[in-house]
């Protein structure tokens, strides 16, 4: 096999590894926003829910919970599951990194003194403009190092999409490797990982920059 | 509007929490109904051996008549290794003739069938003497550990299969020391020039190898076929066309299809290339795939073992 050949095809794999990627974030973010919410709701019930939630998504491996997504329903109720597997893909990487954006986020929430929203309170905003023009903007400064190491993490946990035999770039490496007996697919795979986080990294500094608005 | 989102959540996450509990315990049940159907075609598409008629008798799954071809199973040195493979391969030929290798043979009838040395063929003169290796050497036993019934992870928890109990017993002719290095399939040829083993003995194919390694005395061979359960309608490979059907990364049957059978993997609607087969079958079984590309062995081993 040339190298050519090689590139194309783990190149085919890397578009669907991005499709992963691109979806997950696009879903999970807000999301993490919503359970961050339940997270800090006024009720103690769904509060603890959110808890358990978010315990299990971060207490179980990923890998386990893309198996549960896709099988369950069949298992379960016996249903027919074809054609599902994308989508599967889709509410287990979302679901589970919405558990971790909700605990960035309310690492961020909780950084706000309560001060704040007493001025505000008194200045005459309603709750929905202080969390909008107050509060969103400083936690988002304030938390994005934190969403960045996430983010990059989601690049690399793609790879765990072949666990339901999706053909993603990490999976195509490794047939590669098998069947030429080479090394060279896994170095490909490592230039691609490290050249897509790279590009995270330098979009998220960007975005740092311009929330850097107090200096 | 917090108050009813809230609520919404909550109510969303309860079938998560009960899936995630619930699927493990049906997995049985779910296979239970379907064991009795059309135990015709099963018969049909079985091997000589009663047991294993038997065996596919009781499950809902069978391999077509036709087979996607014929391969062998070696054992796989470094290049360069030619006095190891020689002294492995012919403590293997002695065990062929003390019985031993017929005996491990009968543990596993997936594959009893399939063992190709026979005791008439082997010409005992120039056969290692028993005790004969240095009792300081370790061997180390490179194995994949999820390939039943070659290698794979026993009932109890130990690490078993033919090719580990007959790699022990050349160990324990020669009088060395063992040594079971249970690797990732798709890490082999690093483990084995690494040294971190010293050959790769796993249901290992040579066909398409032949120039990579060193290759050690061929003990079994084995057929690539297509499983499909018992109430499907493909009958024949032509009946694949415009299926999906499902393979193991980096085995042979997924050899063979990119390769002498391309032109038959190119009719599938889709191969779906799976991590394990363990997956595959599950798949399967779901109804979201048609069939599965796989050994005879370890298929026959995949649909007993799950129906029993």
């Amino acid at each position: 096999m040339s190298f050519s050949t090689m590139l194309s095809s783990m190149g085919e794999g890397m578009l669907r590894s991005c499709a992963i990627f691109i979806l997950t974030i696009l879903f999970s973010m807000p999301l993490g926003m919503i359970v961050m919410f339940l997270r800090r709701s006024r009720f103690t019930i769904v509060r603890e829910i959110t808890k358990i939630y978010i315990a299990i998504m971060r207490g179980t491996p990923l890998m386990l919970q893309l198996l549960m997504w896709y099988f369950g329903p069949y298992y379960l109720f016996g249903m027919n599951i074809r054609g599902y597997r994308f989508t599967a893909i889709l509410l287990g990487f979302s679901m589970n990194y919405a558990a971790y954006f909700a605990e960035i986020y309310r690492g961020g929430m909780e950084t706000i003194p309560v001060g704040q929203y007493e001025a505000a309170e008194i200045l005459g905003y309603n709750k929905v403009q202080t969390f909008f023009k107050i509060i969103l903007p400083q936690v988002l400064k304030a938390i994005l190092p934190s969403v960045t190491n996430e983010i990059i993490t989601l690049v690399k946990d793609t790879s765990l999409a072949f666990t339901l035999a999706y053909n993603e770039m990490f999976s195509i490496a490794k047939q590669i490797a098998a069947s030429q007996t080479s090394f060279m697919p896994f170095v490909i795979a490592g230039v691609f990982y490290f050249a897509a986080n790279y590009l995270v990294a330098f979009i998220m500094e960007r975005i740092e920059k311009a929330f850097d608005y107090y200096k | 509007m917090k108050k009813k989102l809230a609520l919404i959540m909550a109510l969303l996450l309860i079938p998560v929490s009960i899936a995630g509990c619930g699927s493990s315990s049906s997995t049985t049940a779910s296979t239970e109904p379907a064991g009795t159907a059309d135990t015709s075609t099963a018969v049909e598409a079985a091997d000589t051996s009663a047991e294993v008629e038997a065996a596919k008798a009781a499950s809902s799954y069978h391999f077509l008549e036709e087979d996607l071809g014929v391969e062998s199973y070696a054992i796989g040195f470094r290049k360069g290794d030619e006095e190891l493979a020689e002294t492995v391969s012919g403590a293997v030929q002695a065990l062929v003739l003390d019985g031993t290798y017929d005996e491990i043979g009968k543990k596993y009838p997936d594959i009893k069938d399939y063992l190709c040395l026979k005791a008439d063929d082997i010409d005992p003169s120039t056969l290692p003497e028993k005790g004969s290796g240095d009792s300081s050497f370790t061997f180390k036993h490179g194995f994949d550990l999820d390939y039943p019934p070659y290698s794979f992870l026993q009932d109890d928890g130990s690490v078993g299969g033919f090719d580990v109990e007959l790699c022990q017993a050349v160990c324990d002719y020669l009088g060395w020391g063992y040594e079971s290095v249970p690797f990732n399939w798709d890490a082999k040829d690093m483990e084995l020039n690494a040294g971190s083993c010293d050959c790769i003995w796993s249901g290992f194919t040579k066909e398409g190898r032949e120039d990579d390694y060193t290759w050690g005395i061929t003990y079994s061979n084995n057929t690539q076929g297509i499983l499909v359960p018992g109430d499907s309608d493909i009958k024949t490979l032509a009946d694949l066309s415009g299926k999906i059907v499902g393979v193991q990364t980096a085995t042979s049957a997924y050899d063979m299809l990119q390769d002498s059978q391309k032109d038959l993997a190119d009719t599938f609607a889709e191969l779906k290339v799976y991590e394990t087969y363990t997956i595959a079958y599950n798949d399967l079984k779901a109804g979201a795939i048609d069939a599965i590309a796989i050994d005879m062995t370890a298929g026959s081993f995949l649909i007993t073992d799950n129906n029993s």
